[in-house]
């Protein structure tokens, strides 16, 4: 069990909370902690593990938003249903991207990320007559739980903690698995991997695909949640950075991680947030210069991430 | 080799590059159980050959098959499984995992079972000399051990033929007789393979049969003494045959 314990008094800690918390501020960050947390943990399976760095992964998480708003709005069904469809266009749109990380290495794949995400927010925000444009689309209220209409946000705690339950159960499985060893040896050395008979290209496009599809549900939950998709924010690299950027500094390939690095990341922002908000508030940027300080900080003095600096 | 049966046959394969053509219609056969070494100058084209055999290149030309079924065309994941394992003259262990865990992943080509392979890795561990490094970390191993890692990671995929790629070379003079040793061992133990060498002595030492290259092309096929002999072979190698 020790090497749980992080993870279980994690886990535990967060789905307790709402017991004694009331404030909506905490829970509100409550919530989005583990919603970054879960994206960030879906980054982690095709970056971390997968050793496949992707800056485009707002793409997914867009997808899965407007499939979860669109439903609402143009077909009058449930978001769980858009959930779903989220989940398989993502996973379709992940294994192209899946497969293009056959053909491109490095760089390359991380700049042919970045440009799926933007001839997604291109599209989206084009494409008025169905997904309203660059305005952006609300999301319908109606409550209940299968039109996912939830004014309490104790509730939603705990409807994204079983996803991060989810995430998380993923990432051990790629750690302990053949599948994971495999892909571990991919993530290594990919020539070295095939020459052990490893389907390395199979494996990767099934990784990233996997990836993608819990990004779209982390991003149709968040559409619910928040209310209001906007394609200019939901497609934005900086949405990917902040995915990736979780993921690195929690720890790369590590399962409990991601979610460690979304606490601190999110916290961070947060916080800027509420000090420059009103008057200073052209100086929100700031948090673009703590995420570049943050990053050279870890680089330099826990390249492991969080959970390799708390391990020694 | 007419009383033995063929396992490994290579058949006039080619392969060029632009205007290079690094191998140029090889053909000779390994008969199971036998240890062919694989000699020639720089650029005689062995390593293009291996690569051939592996599925990491495809042949311009020519096939090659294993037990009579055809493997040109199959990417090397699929090479591997259909039963021929190799090593890489750049060693190329899996640097963040460790020794145990790097031959875990060729065991696991064969069997769905993690706990299984752990046992499978530990044991061929073993038999290359390697068990009580078999929790450290693969990057903090010697060249010679890295060797030791490679082999051991290649026979945990149960190969029925295993294409060594200079297992001596870069070793400290002192590590060689060991390798040579566990490489005539597993010979012994049954093992077809096939050996690229650059070191004349070592390969004169434990090949039963020996195929020289020379600019792409089989210059000579056969005993180690008959090769060596070979006026061509010396030619090729401007006598220096035994120098090194």
């Amino acid at each position: 069990m020790r090497p749980y314990a992080g993870a279980i008094a994690f886990f535990a800690a967060v789905g307790l909370a709402p017991l004694v918390v009331d404030d909506a501020f905490l829970l509100d960050t409550l919530v989005l902690i583990l919603v970054w947390g879960c994206a960030a943990g879906a980054w982690n399976i095709a970056g971390g593990y997968a050793g496949q760095i992707s800056l485009g992964h707002s793409a997914f998480f867009g997808l899965g938003a407007y499939a979860a708003a669109l439903c609402g709005v143009r077909w009058n069904i449930s978001p769980w249903y858009g959930l779903a469809i989220g989940a398989a266009v993502a996973t379709a749109a992940g294994a192209v991207i899946g497969f293009l990380s056959n053909r491109l290495r490095g760089p390359y794949f991380v700049i042919a990320t970045i440009a799926v995400s933007q001839v997604l927010l291109l599209g989206a925000a084009r494409w008025r007559g169905f997904t309203a444009g660059s305005e952006g689309i609300p999301v319908p209220f109606r409550a209940g739980f299968w039109t996912l209409g939830i004014a309490d946000k104790r509730i939603w705690v705990w409807i994204v903690l079983v996803l991060a339950l989810a995430v998380y159960l993923v990432q051990l499985y790629l750690e302990r698995s053949r599948r994971g060893f495999q892909l571990a040896a991919v993530r290594e050395d990919e020539d070295a991997a095939l020459s052990l008979g490893v389907r390395a290209r199979r494996l990767k496009v099934a990784a990233i695909a996997a990836s993608a599809a819990l990004t779209a549900v982390c991003g149709a939950l968040w559409a619910q949640y928040i209310g209001f998709v906007d394609p200019l924010y939901v497609f934005s690299v900086d949405l990917s950075v902040r995915f990736s950027l979780a993921a690195i500094i929690g720890g790369l390939g590590t399962a409990l991680g991601p979610f460690l690095g979304a606490v601190l990341v999110t916290t961070v922002e947060t916080w800027l947030r509420a000090e420059f908000g009103g008057l200073g508030s052209h100086l929100v940027g700031l948090y673009l210069i703590l995420y570049g300080t943050a990053l050279i900080l870890m680089v330099r003095y826990a390249p492991q991430g969080l959970m390799g600096w708390m391990r020694k | 080799m007419d009383a033995k049966v063929s396992i490994l046959s290579v058949r006039g394969v080619t392969k060029r590059f632009g205007g290079i053509t690094a191998n140029r219609g090889i053909t000779f056969d390994v008969a199971a159980g036998e240890l062919v070494g694989i000699i020639g100058p720089n650029g005689a084209g062995k390593s293009t050959l291996f690569e051939c055999i592996s599925g990491f290149y495809a042949p311009d030309e020519g096939e090659v098959e294993l037990d009579g079924t055809r493997l040109t065309g199959l990417s090397p994941d699929l090479v591997c499984r259909r039963g021929i394992a190799r090593t890489f003259q750049r060693l190329r262990p899996f640097q963040g995992m460790t020794v145990a865990e790097n031959v875990m992943v060729g065991a696991l080509t064969r069997t769905r079972d993690v706990r299984h392979a752990r046992e499978q890795a530990h044991e061929w561990l073993r038999r290359v000399g390697l068990l009580e490094k078999a929790n450290a970390h693969a990057r903090t191993l010697s060249t010679g051990q890295r060797k030791r890692l490679e082999l051991a990671r290649a026979l945990a995929t149960q190969p029925r033929v295993v294409l060594l790629d200079e297992v001596t070379g870069g070793v400290d003079q002192r590590s060689i007789p060991a390798l040579v040793e566990l490489v005539r061992e597993l010979h012994a133990g049954g093992l077809t393979l096939l050996v690229i060498e650059h070191n004349m002595r070592v390969v004169t030492a434990v090949a039963q049969r020996i195929v020289a290259l020379h600019m792409g092309e089989v210059i000579a096929d056969g005993t180690p003494d008959a090769v060596a002999r070979s006026p061509k072979v010396v030619e090729a190698y401007l006598g220096q045959a035994y120098v090194s």
